[in-house]
């Protein structure tokens, strides 16, 4: 829930210094088929951006362009002040990447994965051991970091896998869908690592394809679609766009969905339902604020409340209008 | 520079301690073949069954030929002096040097299929510093397989080479040399066709052929009139020729000139090929 509650964020002023990921109208073609078309997507010191989209929107190839791996057709982006085209090894600096398949050397152990990659970083071998042990501490390998990580289950080998991304202490961090597959406790755990590195002052770049996952870890949130960026904006801008939040109730008496409807009507609401006899009603609602009001309006009329539910629009709903809307609009 | 992070104090943080680092400095072109190399070596020595299990084929063809053949008649061209075994033993040696090299452009195809390479292209490091640590992997690997068979060729068989220990040391030397300039070769396959099949294949139909069709188990003069034309064509031949030369000081010497300047063309192309290709995006 702390997500659905999080402050909105205020866009930052383009070049202001602070961006530590900008993307500026960047393409990137593969002959006649566009994998990105002309995205624009920032994030502020300290922020999380999401990715949103389904398979095949563009996110990962975005990733890819942002962390130097592939170039981009045109356009212009940059990681920590620098320009992905022309200083990729100061990027690579600062960055830590997590890709959507585990880039651990199955070979080593997974001591010997983190003390690699220390090491090729410029560690010595006592800093990079005690570097290996701290991370491995952190994400709880220490029973198994002595063991080949070919014999690793898939959640122990993404967890190490995020744990070498963060050997060098990046100040970028770049999640490509990095809780597909994972359990949900596994999911809630790398939730809380990935708030604890923002609190540290990370920024943090995540693609996803949960409503959910962006919604409790985003402060901006960038839908892709066919390559394009169809929407932007903060969880509560985008599902305000898309779809109303409704409050569903069950009251206790048949003759409650009546008055309550009165009341809350009265009080500035639409509730829908409650004529036919059940005791349901469904009342569309703007902010979750306005849960409280609706209780107390009902609680002004006496009428009790059996059950109550808070329904969002889904992921589902944000996309599938969203992709819709843009169908419908010629670019 | 990395900008130290100061961490905000939350002690029930479960990642309070990820960004507490130290600004590595980055390290060299040298320090990270050094690093990669130290990796493989590493790997290999957990699992020495990889090198091991390299070693079946040559010593494989070592028992067959020296069994099958030896109670054969020597043909006409045979050197005087030079038992069958003595002749062979240094043209294994260069077929396992070819086996190998595969095994590098294998070893290659692994890392970029497991995700080691994707995790090196979001680091700052080189991308010719994986390709030079695999070429020296593939050389300490060679340089095992040469001492190993040696060793076991002239305490189980009976290999006695004339030549003096210096010699025998080089011409070993010129197959790891060998070995080197077709684990460039290799290597840039690997980059460029991205799997293991291909390069096995690569393996069975080229350098398999090419070691009947040389000098490595009968003497060229002696091959049937086609097949000595293309042995004579033959970088292999010359390879053999001259590390045999040296094991058992017969002629054939003046083939070293030749195939070190072969193996440098080749090293110089697939070092060159192999960069070309294993930048290309994954």
């Amino acid at each position: 829930m702390s997500g659905l509650l999080m402050p909105p964020v205020t866009q930052p002023d383009p070049g202001s210094g602070d961006l530590m990921i900008e993307a500026d109208a960047v393409s990137k073609s593969y002959g006649t088929v566009h994998a990105l078309d002309s995205v624009s997507v920032s994030a502020r010191r300290g922020s999380v951006l999401a990715l949103l989209g389904h398979n095949g929107a563009g996110k990962t190839t975005l990733v890819n362009v942002l962390t130097t791996a592939l170039p981009l057709s045109s356009g212009r982006a940059s990681v920590a002040g620098y320009d992905v085209t022309r200083d990729p090894f100061e990027i690579r600096r600062r960055i830590g990447l997590t890709g959507q398949f585990a880039s651990v050397d199955t070979q080593l152990s997974g001591r010997d994965n983190l003390v690699l990659i220390a090491r090729l970083l410029g560690a010595g071998r006592r800093a990079a051991r005690s570097r290996a042990e701290e991370l491995l501490e952190l994400f709880e390998l220490t029973t198994v970091a002595d063991r080949r990580a070919s014999g690793y289950s898939g959640g122990l080998r993404r967890r190490l896998d995020l744990a070498v991304s963060l050997v060098g202490g990046p100040q970028v961090i770049f999640l490509d869908e990095p809780t597909t597959g994972l359990d949900p406790s596994s999911r809630l755990k790398l939730w809380e690592i990935v708030e604890g590195l923002v609190e540290q002052g990370a920024t943090v770049l995540l693609t996803t394809q949960y409503l959910e996952e962006a919604d409790r870890l985003a402060d901006s949130i960038a839908v892709l679609s066919a390559g394009k960026v169809v929407a932007s904006g903060t969880a509560d801008e985008l599902k305000a766009t898309v779809g109303r939040r409704t409050v569903t109730l069950t009251l206790d008496s048949d003759d409650a969905p009546a008055r309550a409807g009165a009341a809350l009507r009265g009080a500035g609401f639409a509730p829908v339902g409650g004529e036919d006899g059940t005791r349901g009603l469904v009342v569309p609602i703007d902010t979750t604020r306005e849960i409280a009001d609706v209780i107390r309006t009902l609680d002004q009329v006496g009428v009790e409340i059996t059950e109550l539910a808070f329904g969002e629009p889904t992921l589902d709903d944000v996309y599938l209008t969203l992709a819709e809307q843009h169908a419908r609009i010629p670019a | 520079m990395t900008t130290q992070l100061t961490p905000a104090p939350r002690p029930h943080a479960p990642a309070t301690v990820a960004l507490k680092t130290p600004d590595f400095g980055g390290s060299s072109f040298v320090a990270q073949v050094r690093v990669l190399t130290g990796r493989s070596l590493r790997a290999m020595a957990t699992d020495p069954g990889i090198v091991l299990f390299g070693l079946i084929q040559p010593v494989v063809i070592l028992f067959v030929l020296t069994q099958v053949f030896s109670k054969m008649g020597m043909p006409p061209h045979f050197p005087d002096g030079v038992s069958y075994l003595d002749f062979v033993l240094p043209a294994v040696l260069v077929d396992n040097a070819a086996q190998s090299a595969m095994q590098s452009g294998v070893g290659l195809v692994e890392d970029l299929r497991n995700g080691v390479v994707a995790r090196l292209r979001s680091l700052p490091v080189h991308p010719g510093a994986l390709l030079v640590a695999r070429s020296l992997v593939g050389l300490v690997r060679s340089a095992v397989q040469i001492l190993v068979i040696m060793v076991l060729a002239m305490t189980v068989l009976g290999y006695s080479p004339n030549g003096g220990v210096a010699e025998l040391a080089l011409s070993a030397g010129l197959t790891l040399f060998i070995s080197f300039a077709l684990g460039w070769a290799f290597i840039a396959a690997g980059a460029w066709l991205r799997r293991a099949e291909p390069l096995q294949n690569l393996a069975l139909i080229v350098i398999f052929p090419l070691m009947f069709a040389s000098s490595a188990y009968v003497p060229v003069a002696d091959l049937p009139g086609w097949l000595a034309a293309v042995a004579h064509v033959n970088p292999l031949t010359y390879a053999i020729d001259a590390t045999r030369a040296l094991a058992l000081d017969v002629p054939g010497l003046d083939h070293a000139i030749p195939a070190l300047l072969i193996g440098a063309v080749i090293s110089a192309a697939g070092a060159f090929a192999a960069l070309a290709g294993f930048r290309r995006p994954l």
